[in-house]
């Protein structure tokens, strides 16, 4: 026999800070070796990565077009200025950018993976499915999203004289990659329904709908589209408290602290879920 | 293939191993499809039905039964793709399924029928990340690209994108990249599937010298029988999920060609009312060309050298061939069911 596998697993056992530490660092390089990958493919096709470049900005600048043109119609929205409003948009636009540049084989997941059967080529690597396909492809042009976002919040601090310190950046790194990973981690359990239903075009569309309410002040909505944007798809609690805590003010009820909890639990729902789905397929086959 | 490493201990050991799918009988048309949303009918089929099996190292080993035999679920579950329903399977010392990270480390698949490369870059970027996959040092990368290069030839189109490449050069760089970290265990499905006389042989020619050089073991599935022929000493053939017969080839050729036939040209076509004297019970008689016959018969029943004896007496021959039945024409009538009862070694 060639290994002895009773042994290795022992072994892991007790060294397992160790092994994590060593599966973490080794899946850094892997990302970034899948992203140098994904990125030369694209140089392939260097038009195409113009144009889409190009055409995903302009979809940025229509959206926050319709917001200078509400508010030149409005003073306010409830109570929100317009660079208050610009501010929040602005941060919006960080998860929003997060999740499109790493989710986009999610999108195509049911039909790519499951029905084309790429999955299985997926179960044949020694590294984790989810991050196989989490990583196979990204959208690198929406990192105008992400420069976008940040410029919005640029000028309305200037206008809101907002200032920002080394701490407030790293809570808005902060805050940012948790709405990130609440962005990611709900997509991503829409996408595991694929491993049950065969469906080619999935059920992200309406949710993605959802994205442009989290958008706008909490506080217009109706008291059952806020506990929906808390909690149930939590697009909302994602970007408004960490804007209003970033613009210096306070809110009542105050769901800050639960931002990061409910990322947290996104997250290990949405991986339980996964390798819930990997195992059914496993048993069922495609 | 050195004897004495086959006695090791096997590399594959299964054990009743099961597969039961659960589908539903789909209606025709549009109304059966709306139908088919709402009412469906469940049934069991078993895809994989107690199949057990060892391989040990360094054999290879020809898998074969007819579409929807159950060759591809065996392999699925063999590289932990898919969960058994009940059986045991161990590779390597692993259960795929369970420890599917660890053992997919230990062996090589390829689909004919699906690359693992990436297809909009160069066949290189590839091997590279696979590298970086695998933990395969730099030096034994480097090395096993020069060999695979020796063999395969794969260095003029390494620049190339897999999408540009042609089938056969594209199911060269798959078995490569299959092999890059040395798994001693190596899975084909239909690795010639498609392919041109030359591409397959070289193919071939590469699983002999991997087999050799590295002792490799070699499990394929595949539905061209040359493939078996100069490849494996040893066959399994599935159908409709049951191990029908597991053993040498020389062995199920030797229990099963039964029908053997002489081919010949006569001299000229004075000849024919001669030829015609063989047209009685038992003999098949067939007229190629013009001067040229065939005559199929039972070994068993009518003795080759009698009947060539006769041939040569009554008609002037100028070519003479004996051959044996296609062993496609064997594994036809072993999925036929014809000769169930003689595979019973």
């Amino acid at each position: 026999m060639t290994s002895n596998p009773g042994g290795r697993e022992r072994k892991n056992i007790e060294n397992w800070p160790r092994q994590l530490m060593r599966s973490f660092w080794r899946h850094c390089i892997l990302f970034g070796e899948y992203l140098s990958q994904y990125a030369k493919m694209r140089m392939e096709y260097r038009g195409d990565f113009i144009v889409s470049t190009a055409t995903s900005f302009a979809a940025t600048i229509f959206a926050l077009f319709f917001v200078v043109v509400l508010f030149r119609k409005i003073p306010s929205l409830a109570g929100w200025t317009f660079p208050e409003e610009i501010f929040l948009y602005g941060f919006s636009l960080l998860p929003y950018g997060i999740f499109n540049i790493i989710s986009l084989n999610l999108y195509d997941f049911g039909n790519n993976y499951i029905i084309e059967g790429k999955f299985d080529r997926v179960m044949l690597r020694p590294i984790s499915t989810l991050f196989q396909v989490l990583f196979e492809q990204f959208r690198l042009e929406s990192i105008q999203e992400i420069a976008t976002g940040l410029f919005c919040m640029g000028w309305a601090s200037s206008r809101l004289h907002v200032h920002w310190t080394a701490g407030k950046f790293s809570l808005l790194v902060f805050w940012g990659a948790c709405a990130g990973i609440i962005y990611v981690s709900v997509f991503l359990l829409l996408t595991t329904i694929s491993f049950w239903f065969e469906d080619r075009i999935g059920v992200h569309p309406p949710v993605w709908n959802v994205i442009a309410f989290g958008r706008y002040p909490l506080s217009i909505y109706s008291g059952v589209v806020q506990f929906f944007l808390c909690w149930i798809i939590p697009f909302g609690l994602a970007s408004f408290y960490p804007s209003v805590r970033l613009l210096g003010h306070t809110v009542t009820p105050e769901y800050l602290p639960f931002v990061p909890v409910v990322a947290l639990a996104f997250l290990v729902f949405a991986i339980f879920m996964w390798n819930f789905g990997t195992r059914h397929y496993s048993s069922t086959g495609s | 293939m050195a004897a004495d490493k086959l006695t090791g201990a096997p590399l594959i050991d299964v054990r009743e191993l099961s597969k039961d799918f659960r589908t539903f009988k789909r209606r025709e048309g549009v109304w059966g499809s709306i139908q088919n949303l709402f009412v469906r009918d469940y049934m069991t089929v078993n895809a994989v039905d107690r199949v057990s099996f060892e391989v040990k190292p360094g054999e290879m080993v020809g898998y074969i039964g007819p579409n929807g035999a159950g060759k591809s679920t065996s392999i699925k579950m063999l590289t932990g793709i898919l969960m058994p329903s009940s059986g045991e399977a161990r590779v390597n010392g692993f259960v795929p399924y369970k420890q599917r990270r660890q053992y997919v480390k230990t062996i090589g698949v390829v689909f004919g029928q699906r690359t693992q490369l990436w297809w909009d870059i160069a066949v290189v970027e590839s091997f590279k990340l696979l590298r970086r996959i695998y933990e395969v040092s730099e030096r034994d990368f480097q090395e096993r690209m020069e060999r695979f290069n020796q063999i395969l030839g794969i260095q003029d189109y390494l620049f190339t994108p897999v999408r540009k490449l042609s089938l056969g050069e594209r199911m060269r760089c798959d078995l490569a990249a299959a092999l890059l970290h040395n798994p001693p265990l190596l899975f084909l499905d239909e690795p010639t599937i498609g392919l041109d006389v030359v591409a397959k042989d070289q193919i071939r020619k590469f699983l002999r010298a991997i087999n050799r050089e590295f002792q490799t073991t070699v499990l394929l599935t595949t539905h061209d029988l040359d493939d078996i022929e100069e490849l494996c000493r040893r066959i399994m053939i599935i159908d409709h999920g049951r191990l029908l017969y597991d053993g040498p080839l020389d062995l199920l050729k030797q229990k099963l060609l039964r029908t053997k036939q002489i081919k010949f040209a006569v001299k000229d076509s004075a000849q024919l009312a001669g030829v015609h004297a063989f047209t009685r019970d038992g003999l098949e008689l067939e007229q190629v060309d013009q001067l040229t016959y065939r005559i199929r018969f039972d070994r068993v029943k009518v003795s080759t050298a009698d009947l060539i004896r006769q041939i040569l007496n009554s008609v002037e021959v100028r070519d003479l061939l004996i051959e044996d039945e296609p062993i496609e024409e064997v594994v036809k009538r072993i999925y036929a069911g014809a000769a169930l009862q003689e595979v019973a070694l």
